[in-house]
């Protein structure tokens, strides 16, 4: 597999009981590309996400992050499991994961959640990684708030915090999991911005969400998901002007109303 | 009106004794605390059956029965299960550690179901967060659970504490000296009941009172970062 693919999801299927979730998902994200997933609630795409990195385990399929394979093995109940959660947890240091619900960790401040992993996990010097983080809180613009307890932010404030928390550890691939949607209208923006200069920054970005404008104006690919399929894929010209499927086009409709 | 007849470095010795075998005690509690509510949490069957045959066996126990049994009971256990091998054996537990090592397993039944509720209360996608950034499930549990659960505990934990230390009175019973035996020492000496078991009794309240504040202190400290 070439190396500019940063991540690359092979057929992907997962069960949750007799519900089929997914149902075969491929996808490739080029270096730099930023794919928008959207879909009704329960279409599949959080679990999607949450399949990338681990965090459900998929019952098929593969996920290869920056070229290299997630090994997965049946457990002696033929369920499938990873091989080695040692990689698990070294590949996921690659993948930024940011939440709907940010999840900061509320019993240490924002700037120690954010040198938290780059410190005890990837052993960088503490004095190092808090100048890595007083950098990043420059770029998400909360610096003034890096002693504050998350509590304390606002939930705009806190999902820019979480998306300076995964950049520390210098990710190949954000995912993003519905960043905005429990967010007060009004702090949607600021969380967009930032997501925005990042994607111009040529980062690689999996995102999860129902700001369609975004959706349009940002991503280099457009995938929309329905009952555990890829039901429409395409740039955001093809996807939003000329969509050919049938449920693409209302869920567009009432998207976009 | 309190004449202390001399005894009164007696009573000091013994509320030092007291405050040392409570917190060797509680320290003990946590440890059988944390693993019996490892144990509720566990998958394995043996595992939830252990813990839930331990809370509910030592809730169900007076603290007094149980305390002798350990003191008296297993070494004499031990030294007829020897005999009956041929050996013989001359088995003294140390009243310290035999007393510290009870209450804090009796208390420990109270801490698992404290420390349960906590890590129960522990919002589920702080430890996801922790896992999704590529924590080890210990390092997660070290850095994230564990404190979070912790701070949830102390309020529960503060409330075991006051009740074990007023039950390590009953370590008395196997000549311990501590505050509660030298009190009973003093007043049997000068036969003044009275006076010895009241300035026992202030003593006591004094412990209390210190330890409220103590933990005052230590859940406002815990507690810094949540907007209330």
């Amino acid at each position: 597999m070439p190396p500019e693919h940063a991540l690359v999801v092979n057929n992907i299927k997962k069960r949750f009981g007799d519900l089929t979730v997914l149902n075969g998902i491929s996808l490739t994200a080029h270096k730099g590309d930023v794919i928008s997933l959207l879909g009704s609630s329960g279409s599949g795409k959080s679990t999607l996400l949450r399949c990338i990195n681990l965090l459900e385990t998929p019952d098929e399929g593969e996920v290869y992050v920056t070229g290299e394979r997630i090994e997965m093995i049946h457990d002696r109940h033929g369920k499938t499991v990873p091989k080695s959660q040692k990689q698990v947890d070294h590949i996921r240091t690659r993948l930024g994961m940011v939440f709907q619900g940010f999840n900061l960790w509320s019993h240490r401040t924002i700037l120690e959640n954010i040198i938290e992993a780059p410190v005890h996990v990837l052993g960088i010097p503490k004095a190092e990684a808090k100048e890595y983080a007083m950098e990043l809180l420059n770029k998400v613009g909360i610096a003034n708030k890096a002693d504050s307890y998350p509590d304390h932010l606002s939930g705009g404030q806190q999902q820019r915090v979480a998306i300076a928390r995964a950049l520390a550890m210098k990710p190949a691939v954000m995912l993003f999991d519905e960043p905005t949607s429990a967010l007060d209208p009004e702090l949607v923006g600021e969380v967009l911005r930032v997501m925005r200069q990042l994607a111009d920054e040529g980062m690689t970005m999996l995102v999860v969400t129902h700001e369609m404008g975004f959706a349009r104006e940002v991503s280099s690919q457009v995938i929309f998901l329905h009952q555990g399929q890829i039901e429409e894929q395409g740039s955001p010209e093809q996807v939003f002007n000329n969509p050919r499927s049938e449920r693409c086009q209302q869920f567009l409709a009432t998207q976009l109303k | 009106m309190l004449d202390l007849q001399g005894y009164g470095w007696l009573l000091l010795q013994g509320l030092q004794m007291t405050v040392l075998v409570g917190l060797c005690a509680m320290f003990v509690a946590i440890l059988f605390g944390l693993l019996g509510a490892w144990g509720k949490f566990s998958h394995s069957k043996l595992a939830n059956w252990a813990a839930d045959t331990y809370t509910t066996v030592v809730r169900g126990v007076p603290e007094l029965i149980l305390l002798l049994l350990v003191y008296y009971g297993v070494p004499k256990l031990i030294q007829d299960g020897a005999a009956a091998l041929g050996y013989e054996l001359r088995l003294d537990l140390n009243p310290f550690v035999a007393g510290f090592m009870t209450i804090g397993f009796i208390y420990g039944a109270f801490c698992t179901e404290v420390l349960r509720g906590a890590f129960l209360s522990v919002p589920r996608g702080q430890m996801e967060a922790a896992r999704a950034i590529g924590m080890s499930k210990t390092l997660a549990f070290r850095r994230v659970q564990l404190p979070l659960a912790m701070r949830m505990a102390l309020p529960g934990l503060g409330n075991v504490w006051m009740v074990l230390i007023k039950a390590t009175a009953l370590i008395s019973l196997i000549q311990l000296d501590e505050l509660m035996r030298n009190a009973k020492l003093a007043a049997t000496a000068t036969r003044e009941p009275f006076t010895f078991y009241f300035i026992a009794s202030l003593l006591f309240l004094a412990i209390t009172l210190v330890s409220m504040l103590v933990l005052k202190r230590a859940e406002a400290w815990s507690k810094r970062g949540v907007r209330v």
